[in-house]
């Protein structure tokens, strides 16, 4: 009787046993830091004496001074994500259905550049998109870009220095629950008379729907805070909050502006994916049991 | 919807949440202020120098043999590290530990005159004891002796000097002279200036007819309304640090705001591009060796900036790296072993030369909070 108790208490512990690390790893680097920000977002004064004064207006002349950042880096995060996905999806699609003995090379090609650093890569399009360069030649040529027009240093090479960058984390999520998907099904919906554009449009595209919801999540949260892309590839007018919040950060050494755009960075951020996850649906995000009937509801 | 399907929702929307912070928060930590100590301390110079030494220099500023000589002249084991980029953001990244007295290891650290001074006032460096640094008292130049920050050179050993101004392609822009000629609209687009508040804003001060050595508050603003408005039209391409060189060797860019030594270094690459003194003169300045707060072996230290005030350890550095050499006997190091070089305006420039430059001015408290923002603001506009 008593040994069975232990038993119990023991295979009620184990769980906390196995979650101990991770809530250790949390707490160290994650809720001791964000306490420290939080209190320094509410701080006064200038360097190097800050005093903290529940300071709320941090918060606000903050976000008034660099609201167009702010909203550029959406702007840029968004088109980056939207461009990602139409990139991404008719990839996948290929690689996991028509991909056939090449498939493992095919993925090994859309991880590759990962061998390389990001910040090697994003400085190598510097390069690729000179404006003496074959890829600005070619469009002046084809009329795309003007005689005395530019890539680099403009919003497009921003967007697309963010699209090329977070791209691989667009496809993998969208392959892995297209390559999951039970074919059988489509040749059901085929046999029940539905068109190829049907068939897609009401069964594989609703099935993969946790890929591309994992997949643009995956691309908007990192873009949106991204400061490289802009510094590397933009010009003087293509800031974005992550450059904004690094100068406040590094160069100027004014701590709580800079926490407190990252809070209302953040905040806005989870919204956003809030909103969001709420239309696409949890479940989809969640990826219920692939094939049960209570994914499209 | 079920109550574990609302867990699982929970669940993913807390991932979400997980992922942005960790985004927004890279970067922060609990960095509270508490000023500095103002009692100076000084260096007690122990001969002879042994041990380790860790110094930190900005990039591309030292041959590949002087260390290793150094170490095999004196037994010392250097530890040279290129972490520096840009003079706040080594600030940023350094002040936490020298407000705790702690200099991270490092026996020595390399910044700008305006950064040397400012460290000195929060009392995060060390004043030098002048028996280990006998080549420093013998060899500095005179023109360096006595700068208005360190009238006696009590902390900060200049380790080079050098002019801030034009860096032209001559074939794209063959008629760009005068920091004006920036401002033309037939090089809109190609243009490009520095990051650095001190170098920039005093440039363009001084082709407006500022003096920038007395320029108030008011005029740094309305300097930097100028720059804010060529970001707006298109004409200032992008501000950078050193990787304006990138640019001036693909040929994105035509005239620039750049550092005297990178020209000689870009034109090694393509003989097209030189280094021009604007009309209205340059910006003067030079990078400072001192010993933190907390350094390690500092006798070590001051052995090293000995070591490289010998004219001839300076000569293979000086042919190295193109700056202005801040040590008096180069030059006839120089007549026997680069003759090239002994006529070199950019290292040996004459009080001809430089006649109209000035010296970076000095911007402090509430007043520098200001002007950075202001400039901070175009910069990212």
């Amino acid at each position: 009787m008593r040994e069975q108790r232990l038993v119990d208490l023991r295979r009620r512990l184990i769980p906390y046993f196995l979650l101990g690390p991770g809530i250790l790893w949390l707490i160290l680097f994650f809720v001791v830091p964000m306490y420290f920000m939080a209190r320094l977002s509410l701080d006064t004064g200038i360097f190097p004496e800050f005093r903290f004064n529940w300071q709320f207006s941090n918060y606000s002349d903050a976000l008034s001074a660099y609201d167009t950042q702010f909203f550029r880096a959406f702007q840029y995060s968004a088109a980056a994500t939207v461009i990602g996905l139409l990139i991404a999806y008719p990839l996948a699609y290929a690689i996991a259905f028509r991909g056939g003995r090449w498939k493992n090379a095919m993925l090994l090609a859309v991880i590759a550049p990962f061998f390389t650093t990001y910040l090697i890569r994003t400085l190598a399009w510097e390069t690729i998109l000179s404006d003496n360069g074959f890829v600005v030649h070619t469009l002046q040529t084809l009329g795309l870009v003007s005689e005395n027009g530019r890539v680099l240093a403009t919003s497009g090479a921003v967007i697309a220095g963010l699209t090329y960058n977070f791209l691989p984390f667009m496809i993998l999520p969208i392959y892995a629950s297209l390559e999951r998907l039970d074919t059988s099904l489509v040749e059901a919906a085929k046999d029940l008379y539905a068109s190829s554009r049907q068939a897609f449009l009401r069964v594989t595209l609703p099935l993969s729907m946790p890929g591309v919801v994992a997949g643009t999540l995956l691309t908007f949260i990192p873009a949106t805070g991204d400061y490289v892309n802009a510094q590397f590839l933009g010009g003087a007018q293509q800031a974005m909050i992550g450059n904004v919040i690094q100068s406040l950060y590094l160069k100027q050494t004014d701590y709580p502006s800079a926490a407190a755009l990252s809070f209302t960075l953040m905040a806005v951020m989870l919204l956003i994916v809030f909103i969001y996850i709420r239309i696409a649906g949890s479940e989809a995000l969640m990826g219920e049991e692939i094939g049960g009937a209570d994914v499209i509801e | 919807m079920t109550s574990k399907r609302r867990f699982r929702a929970l669940i993913a929307a807390g991932g979400a949440l997980a992922a942005a912070i960790t985004l927004a928060a890279c970067g922060g930590g609990g960095i509270e202020g508490g000023g500095g100590n103002e009692a100076v301390q000084t260096v007690k110079y122990q001969p002879p120098p042994h041990g380790n030494l860790t110094i930190s220099n900005w990039p591309l500023y030292i041959d590949k043999n002087t260390v290793s000589d150094f170490d095999k002249a004196t037994g010392i084991h250097t530890n040279y590290i290129e972490d520096v980029n840009d003079n706040q953001e080594f600030f940023a990244k350094m002040q936490p530990l020298l407000s705790k007295g702690q200099s991270g290891g490092r026996s020595m650290i390399v910044v700008t005159d305006w950064m040397a001074q400012k460290m000195h006032e929060l009392g995060y460096v060390q004043n030098l004891d002048k028996s280990g640094i006998p080549n420093v008292e013998a060899n500095l130049r005179d023109n360096l002796q006595h700068p208005a920050f360190d009238p006696h050179r009590d902390y900060a050993i200049p380790w080079q000097s050098g002019m801030t101004g034009l860096i032209v392609n001559t074939k794209l822009a063959p008629n760009v002279h005068s920091i004006n000629d920036l401002f033309d609209p037939q090089y809109k687009g190609k243009v490009e200036m520095l990051t650095e508040l001190r170098d920039t804003v005093p440039l363009v001060m001084k082709a407006d007819g500022i003096d920038p050595e007395t320029a108030t508050q008011q005029d740094w603003l309305n300097t930097i309304d100028k720059l804010k408005a060529a970001v707006a039209s298109g004409q200032i391409r992008r501000f950078t640090g050193n990787d304006y060189t990138r640019d001036m060797a693909n040929g994105d860019v035509s005239a620039i705001i750049g550092w005297s030594g990178d020209a000689v270094q870009l034109q090694a690459d393509n003989p097209d591009i030189e280094f021009r003194m604007p009309t209205e003169g340059c910006i003067l300045w030079s990078d400072n060796m001192e010993i933190p707060v907390g350094a390690p072996n500092p006798s070590a230290a001051e052995a090293f900036m000995n070591y490289v005030y010998d004219p001839k350890n300076q000569a293979q550095i000086a042919s190295y790296n193109s700056y202005v050499t801040p040590v008096d006997g180069v030059k006839q190091v120089f007549q026997t072993t680069n003759p090239d070089l002994v006529n070199d305006p950019l290292i040996f420039p004459t009080d001809q030369f430089t006649s109209k430059c000035s010296t970076q001015p000095n911007l402090t408290g509430q007043e520098e909070q200001t002007v950075t923002r202001a400039f901070e603001g175009v910069l990212n506009s």
